[in-house]
């Protein structure tokens, strides 16, 4: 397995890894990892916001909804410490993880 | 919130309402042996803790205090009311005069007394240590091996050792007072050593227990006095010059020292959280070893060959054996019996700690700085004043008129304020053995969040405390 540490905000708050990039997310629903593609077309999910009044969050690009019950119940693990977040990845801990920037919406930074 | 986090932040059950906390804060705080003193230690007299009950009525303990209040004047009143708590249920006596210290002895033990913290701490606790609900978050699903990776690559990089604070006393303009300072702040911990561990000594849970248990004795000492940690630290602090009697040094303490010692009281004493026990143990156990290392090199360094530093490199060799007997004979065997359900709890206890060694050295280099004279306080005090009396900052202002003798118990302010004596002296003391003297028309910057306490050395002293809110706006 494969332990990343990184920022939850500014430059290098994502994690790419196998060309999938990871963003911490902090909502009103609880904190998790997000895996910051949407399934459909590959989409920004860094930048969704919460369909009102549910844990869905809406792609901007093509309004396709993704359910973060999952990811806050059974996601990957991982603990915060202020600013820093360590997860661990079920990838073989010889895999490369770059860490780079996404803008997050507002949904994701409460 | 997810699943899984105890409810140290959420209300709990039977809270008292805001004025009742207040009303049985300050009660708690009448009892005689937590006035004021006249003097600025406490004599061979383990059930002396000063609490400023003065303030206590002012001081809303019924709100979690966020991170950036965490060394603030109530947090520092919290954690001296927590100690005071938790240590009801220690055994204390003195080594002697025990006759002249019989009635504080019954005040500090008496049922009035536990009763009064017990409904109060509830709140202290959630007051004081609330923050780091948001300060340390677990999520997702950990598992065995996610757990097992994730202490490898903790392993892998661990913490080398290399503390600010030791850093501070090394450097410090006077690194014989730092280093004395340093060391007081672990005495309320140190000279109890191992006292919340026994906590959950008791009760049944298996074969984890017993090897609990064996931590225990060593930390005891297995039985023979000399070789007790708490007994260790007794010598080292002689050492040095500095007194060994409990509390001796009680109003030197900083807030995050007794909020480190506190925290594995609050882990201990509440055994909802007994697997953040096991992980903050955990880490204690793992990264102190290099930290007692550079405790050891730094006291050499400072003081030379007289210095008894047994208490550090004995931690070096045995804490080795316990960071071993935690993870392989406590850690996995407490998972393997409640399931992986518990790894969250754990990695939370792993992690605050680090976040409260973070906060305690941060304070504690901060505080070596001050007693050095960084910031210059007293250079601050013409154009800090000047600012003031040109109105360029509005700075609410307090006259205070004392006789000779009185003597202001340490504490800090939440704000920068400046001092400034109208008439008599004043003598400002920012730690152990560092001080100024402030005569008619001098003054000085007290910094937010720093320790010190003052007293009157004239028949009579004026003097002003102006709230300033952040001193170095009035130097633009
Ligand atoms: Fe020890
Ligand atoms: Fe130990």
């Amino acid at each position: 397995m494969l332990v990343v540490t990184w920022e939850t905000d500014g430059i290098g708050n994502c994690v790419v890894l196998a060309g999938k990039p990871y963003v911490y997310a902090r909502t009103t629903a609880g904190e998790f990892v997000l895996m910051a593609r949407c399934s459909h077309r590959g989409g920004p999910l860094h930048l969704a916001s919460f369909s009102p009044g549910t844990t869905r969050l809406v792609c901007p690009w093509h309004s396709r909804a993704t359910s973060v019950t999952k990811a806050l119940r059974a996601g990957i693990p991982a603990v915060r410490r202020g600013k820093r977040v360590t997860a661990v990845f079920d990838v073989p801990a010889t895999e490369k993880a770059e860490i780079e920037y996404r803008p997050l919406s507002p949904d994701l930074v409460c | 919130m997810t699943s899984g986090r105890p409810p140290t932040h959420a209300p709990y059950p039977y809270p008292l309402s805001a004025d009742a906390l207040r009303e049985a804060v300050a009660q708690y705080g009448a009892n005689p042996v937590y006035q004021d003193s006249a003097e600025w230690f406490n004599e061979d007299n383990p059930y002396r803790r000063q609490m400023r009950p003065q303030d206590l009525g002012h001081l809303d303990f019924s709100r979690v205090l966020p991170a950036s209040e965490i060394l603030g004047n109530s947090a520092l009143a919290a954690q001296r009311l927590l100690t005071s708590i938790y240590e009801a249920d220690m055994m204390y006596l003195p080594p002697t005069g025990f006759a002249e210290k019989r009635e504080d002895f019954s005040a500090f033990y008496n049922a009035s007394n536990r009763t009064l913290g017990e409904m109060i701490r509830p709140a202290l606790e959630r007051h004081a240590y609330g923050f780091l609900d948001d300060e340390v978050h677990v999520t997702g699903k950990w598992t065995r091996d996610s757990f097992r990776s994730y202490l490898e690559a903790f392993a892998e990089n661990p913490p080398n050792g290399d503390s600010p604070s030791i850093r501070a006393v090394e450097n410090s303009r006077d690194p014989e007072r730092a280093a004395r300072m340093y060391l007081l702040q672990f005495a309320a911990d140190f000279l109890s050593e191992a006292s919340p561990m026994v906590r959950n000594a008791l009760g049944n849970y298996g074969n984890p227990q017993s090897e609990w248990f064996k931590i225990i004795i060593d930390e005891y000492g297995y039985g023979v006095h000399e070789t007790k940690h708490s007994r260790l630290y007794e010598n080292t602090l002689e050492s040095v010059g500095l007194r060994s009697d409990v509390h001796h040094y009680w109003q030197f303490y900083l807030s995050s020292s007794l909020m480190m010692n506190n925290y594995f009281h609050f882990l201990a004493k509440n055994h909802e959280n007994f697997f953040r026990h096991l992980g903050a143990l955990y880490y204690t156990e793992t990264a102190l070893i290099e930290d007692c290392r550079s405790q050891s090199k730094m006291m050499r360094k400072v003081f030379g060959d007289s210095a008894d530093v047994t208490y550090f490199d004995e931690h070096v060799h045995i804490d080795t054996h316990h960071s071993r007997m935690a993870i392989d004979k406590l850690i996995w065997p407490v998972i393997e019996q409640c399931g992986e359900g518990v790894i969250p709890d754990i990695v939370r206890g792993f992690e605050e700690l680090q976040a409260i060694n973070v906060i305690a050295d941060r304070d504690l280099v901060d505080q070596i700085r001050w007693m050095d004279g960084e910031p210059a306080g007293k250079d601050l005090h013409g154009p800090v004043r000047a600012a003031i009396d040109s109105g360029t900052v509005t700075a609410p202002v307090t006259r205070v008129v004392e006789p000779r003798g009185k003597l202001t118990n340490t504490f800090v302010h939440d704000e920068d304020v400046l001092c400034h004596v109208v008439s008599g002296t004043m003598k400002v003391v920012c730690g152990l053995d560092s001080h100024h003297i402030l005569e008619a028309g001098q003054g000085m910057v007290i910094p937010r969040q720093r320790l010190h306490g003052a007293s009157i050395e004239s028949e009579e002293c004026v003097y002003e405390i102006n709230s300033v809110g952040d001193y170095r706006k009035c130097l633009s």
